[in-house]
């Protein structure tokens, strides 16, 4: 084999360049440098590639094995692009721009070494799209139509591998769809530092596959999907579920734990069948974990709580009632309780799963409700880890604090729990949380509450044992603003429609708060933020536009004064 | 006039492999002249002078390759012997890793010394058992006579050598990978740049030498710049070991100034055609990944720039030699399945490329030819060559577009005939 070349001697100084380009190029800071690309100036930083600085001005060099937030691998060999003074064509994910490269990405040789690229990849690609879940998003289809021959001149037998193969619990590996681009082994290595992944064999039978004894079973294997280019790893819960063209994908926030990752809901048929990390450089970067992928599914998996259900005392079954006449029920036995037992025995228990709006609605209906005995149980398991992973597995601690209800606090929720055993509470809100079925409350223990209101999306034990027991929504039914623990305000952007008669919490705290007087014509989650903003002194001057897609970072999350207060000054970061 | 042999003066003795053998025969007394009186930079600008080029392949010039390296800093630099040879038809490293290991040690602590490294790898392939057992041997016996280890000589310079046995991958023979794997993880060739020059082993400046490189060391250091410049041509200086091998009749390793006629090695060296009745059909003076010379253009010099004027490339010198008889599909079919089984599988070309050579000629010489074919082999070629991670492709590529090219009504015999004219596929089975 041929010894690789050295790299040229240095240019003597004072040498004429070969040809002053003629397109001036702009003046470059000391640590930029500019270049041309495709005839186009562009200015970057010291080290950006040159596929970066092409993407600096919105073109394209296609890639299968570059991914931004992975080491680079070079391996594909589909983003070449020509370089004035280097012979051969360069890959533009591993040359660095330089001051003064001119740089072209789409001339008849660049064209001529894509397709060739194009017609490698495909040779022993088992070309069966008409069944491949990534058929729609798959860069081999994307970039063939874009760049490829059109047609094979490879008559052999192709190369066969094992096909679904549950390479982990989650992911299922076919061995012939795969390129080889190894983004999937640099993830495992680099980003969720687990190693389980490797390429073994050579040449055309090399593959990728577990070390021995291992499976690709780490929190974040589905990242590996993500940025699989092609249709090699597919994600087990979404295997022939949708043709993904028919899918819509809703910009929203997941709901598993404190981090809150941007994601986009993939929505077909009002149902959501996928989760997907959306970037968020300030939150979870290109990833997201396995938990927060599955947290649609309990949407469905269990009973909904479809219909206001009403039960009379004595009765077997609860009723059905008409919306306003449930919420006529539940503030008269709120009532009745109030007169009957005093305001402090009437107690609320909110969960920070709740959206900002559903919050702020709660402290506004509980107060005019004159109930002020509020708790927001905790919801923890494992620990914080090294990536995205938080303990706290509610999605609003931080905007539960916001409002003022305190972050979720173990000890008061304890101490309810003990009171309404002890019999001393007679009437209970319960927004978002399942207190029976969660084991803080034992139900037998309800005995001596008089009105017992829940609000909830599911038909939990608790909403069973209700008075009134009200339709929620679930998550990724609503839109609305939820805080992480970082004290980044993001938009949860409804992807689905709830089931029948259910409704935002935020809308039934606002019916039960006008049953007390409560003021206030919000009919949408961007009104009552608004009004959230204008109270709540850390959301001053935030408004629910401008949020945007990416969230805003809080200085403090730390309860606003009361109504009526000054907002107080500049909180936000720029 | 007699040719002095340099390179192979001590193997044909009894015990070549021993110290005492290589004492007798002169050796490290260029280590004891360099160490006694030289500096490093002086080692260097010898080696610079002699024009010494590198015997692995590219016959890149040593000297300045070792100028290459950053300024001393903080990170140690590091010496690799490359004694991976796994070109077919190239065995000559082999015979001096085995039959005078001393000289081939006393280049390397001449040129560890010459660019400041105080740990040298001698990282060879897995299959020459032998050559490491002795190569073992060598170093013990060196450092048991003060020339590796602690203050060498009395010089206060120290160096130790460590021999890492590759796993048997083709592929660890070029320098990258060879550093990946000497790092312990697989051998893939990295991106260049940066070169190892700059971030070699374990991210440190390294120089990766040819083992034969190496062992022109010493004489050069011995005798000088001046004398060394007088063997061979210009620009292609120095003895060079020339293997040879196919249809000859003596088979074998031999030295000869760089530049001697083709001719002279076939006919002189290697005793003639193995069959008088067969004559020369083709040859590969350079070795296997090196473009194919039909008959007609052999009267070639063996050196670097001879070759390449003649549209080839001296290479590792593997020469093969293939006489009337050969089937040309056959020759690269053998050719191809070996690089198809060689390619690492990183990059794209080269991993689906290699396989589709061998496909397309199987089905060439079992008589299923289509007449599209031999020009699909070299626009498949062309789409190989200068598209890949490494020189890997380029060592595919060249024998097919050139076996096809010379040859090409050979490979249109096979399509119209629906057979191997030589009957090709009944011999391969």
């Amino acid at each position: 084999m041929p010894e690789p070349t050295q790299p040229p001697p240095p240019a003597k100084p004072g040498s004429a360049p070969a040809a002053a380009p003629a397109i001036e190029l702009p003046a470059a800071g000391p640590d930029e440098v500019a270049l041309l690309v495709d005839e186009r100036p562009v200015v970057v930083k010291k080290g950006t590639s040159v596929l970066q600085a092409a993407e600096r001005l919105g073109i394209a060099v296609p890639h299968y094995c570059y991914h931004p937030g992975l080491t680079v691998a070079g391996n594909c060999r589909m983003c070449f692009v020509e370089i004035e003074k280097m012979p051969k064509l360069q890959i533009g994910c591993a040359t660095q721009a330089m001051q003064g490269m001119v740089v072209r990405t789409a001339n008849p040789r660049v064209k001529a070494a894509r397709e060739s690229i194009m017609e490698f990849l495909l040779i022993n690609h088992p070309l069966d799209c008409p069944i491949c879940d990534q058929a729609g998003e798959c860069r081999l289809q994307q970039y063939a139509n874009a760049y490829g021959r059109g047609e094979s001149r490879f008559v052999e037998e192709k190369i066969h591998h094992d096909k679904g193969v549950p390479i982990g619990p989650r992911v299922v590996f076919d061995g012939e769809r795969c390129i080889k681009c190894t983004r999937c082994i640099r993830f495992c290595d680099e980003v969720s530092k687990t190693h389980e992944l490797g390429l073994f064999e050579r040449g055309g039978h090399a593959i990728i596959g577990t070390f021995p004894g291992k499976s690709l079973d780490n929190d974040y294997s589905g990242n590996t999907v993500d940025i699989c280019p092609v249709g090699a790893l597919t994600w087990k819960p979404f295997r022939f579920q949708a043709r993904v063209w028919f899918l819509r994908n809703v910009p929203s926030v997941c709901t598993g734990c404190a981090r809150g990752c941007n994601v986009e809901l993939a929505v077909y048929d009002h149902r959501i069948h996928r989760i997907t990390p959306r970037r968020n450089a300030a939150v979870n970067d290109y990833w997201m974990c396995d938990l927060g992928r599955q947290t649609y599914e309990k949407l469905y998996d269990r009973p909904r709580l479809e219909r206001p259900a009403v039960r009379a005392a004595g009765a077997a079954a609860p009723a059905v009632l008409p919306s306003p006449e449930a919420v006529d029920r539940a503030a008269a036995l709120l009532r009745e309780t109030v007169t009957r037992h005093g305001a402090a025995s009437v107690a609320a228990i909110v969960s920070a799963r709740l959206t900002l709006e559903d919050l702020f609605m709660a402290r506004q209906a509980l107060r005019q409700a004159g109930i002020t005995r509020v708790v927001v149980p905790p919801h923890e398991s494992g620990e914080d880890d090294a990536l995205l992973l938080r303990r706290d597995k509610t999605p609003n601690a931080r905007g539960a604090e916001l409002v003022g209800f305190g972050r979720p606090d173990a000890a008061a929720t304890a101490k309810l729990a003990g009171d309404i055993a002890a019999g001393h509470v007679h009437g209970l809100v319960v927004v978002g949380e399942d207190p029976v079925g969660d084991g803080v409350l034992k139900a037998d223990r309800l005995a001596t509450i008089e009105a017992l209101v829940v609000i909830d999306a599911w038909q939990t034990e608790t909403a069973k044992a209700a008075h009134v027991a009200l339709p929620a929504t679930g998550p990724y039914e609503a839109d609305g603003v939820v805080v992480n623990f970082q004290g980044h305000a993001q938009r949860l952007r409804r992807g689905v429609p709830a089931p029948a008669l259910a409704e935002p919490s935020w809308r039934w705290l606002r019916e039960l708060g006008r049953r007390f007087g409560l003021a206030g014509s919000w009919t949408t989650a961007s009104a009552v933020f608004d009004q959230a903003a204008a109270e709540l002194k850390p959301l001053a001057s935030l408004s629910w536009r401008s949020l945007g897609g990416d969230g805003h970072r809080l200085v403090s999350t730390e309860a606003g004064p009361v109504s009526g207060a000054p907002a107080g000054t500049q909180a936000l970061e720029p | 006039m007699a040719y002095e042999k340099l390179l192979l003066k001590n193997v044909g003795r009894d015990d070549s492999h021993t110290l005492d053998v290589s004492l007798a025969g002169g050796g490290y007394q260029a280590l004891k002249k360099a160490l006694s009186g030289m500096t490093p930079e002086a080692v260097l600008e010898e080696v610079k002078a002699s024009g010494l080029r590198g015997r692995g392949g590219a016959g890149f010039p040593t000297g300045m390759k070792w100028s290459f390296l950053p300024k001393l800093g903080d990170k140690p630099r590091y010496l690799c012997v490359n004694a991976d040879e796994s070109e077919p038809g190239t065995f000559k490293d082999r015979l001096l890793i085995e039959r005078d290991p001393h000289l081939v040690l006393e280049g390397i602590i001449l040129s560890s010394f010459a660019i400041h490294c105080h740990t040298a790898f001698f990282y060879i392939r897995g299959e020459f058992q032998k050559g490491a057992r002795i190569f073992e041997q060598a170093i013990a016996e060196a450092y048991a006579k003060g020339f590796l280890g602690k203050n060498i000589l009395g010089s206060g310079y120290d160096l130790d050598v460590l021999v890492y046995r590759g796993a048997g991958a083709y592929i660890c023979g070029e320098e990258t990978a060879l550093l990946e794997s000497l790092e312990g993880k697989r051998g893939l060739p990295r991106i260049k740049p940066p070169f190892p020059a700059i971030v070699g082993l374990y991210g440190c400046p390294t120089i990766i030498n040819n083992v034969e490189t190496l062992a022109n060391v010493p004489f050069i250091v011995e005798r000088g710049a001046g004398w060394y410049n007088g063997i061979g041509r210009p620009k292609n200086t120095g003895p060079k070991l020339f293997c040879i091998s196919g249809h000859v009749k003596k088979p074998g390793v031999y030295e000869a100034p760089l530049g001697i006629p083709f001719k002279e090695l076939l006919n002189e060296h290697a005793g003639g055609m193995l069959h008088p009745d067969r004559p020369l059909k083709a040859a590969v003076p350079g070795g296997s990944s090196m473009k194919v010379l039909p008959a007609a253009r052999c009267d070639v010099l063996l050196d670097f720039d001879s070759l390449a004027a003649a549209g080839t490339m001296l290479g590792s010198a593997g020469g093969m030699v293939m006489d009337s008889s050969t089937c040309m599909v056959g020759a690269l079919l053998n050719l191809a399945e070996f690089y198809e089984h060689e390619s690492c599988g990183q990059c794209t070309p080269c991993r689906e490329g290699t396989g589709w050579f061998t496909k397309i000629l199987h089905r060439l010489e079992a008589g299923h030819g289509r007449k599209e074919d031999p020009d699909l082999l070299i626009d498949v070629a062309k789409r190989v060559e200068g598209n890949t991670i490494c020189p890997f492709g380029e060592a595919i590529a060249w024998p097919v577009q050139s076996y096809v090219a010379e040859f090409k009504s050979e490979f249109d015999d096979h399509v119209t005939k629906g057979a191997c004219p030589f009957g090709g596929a009944a011999k391969r089975g």
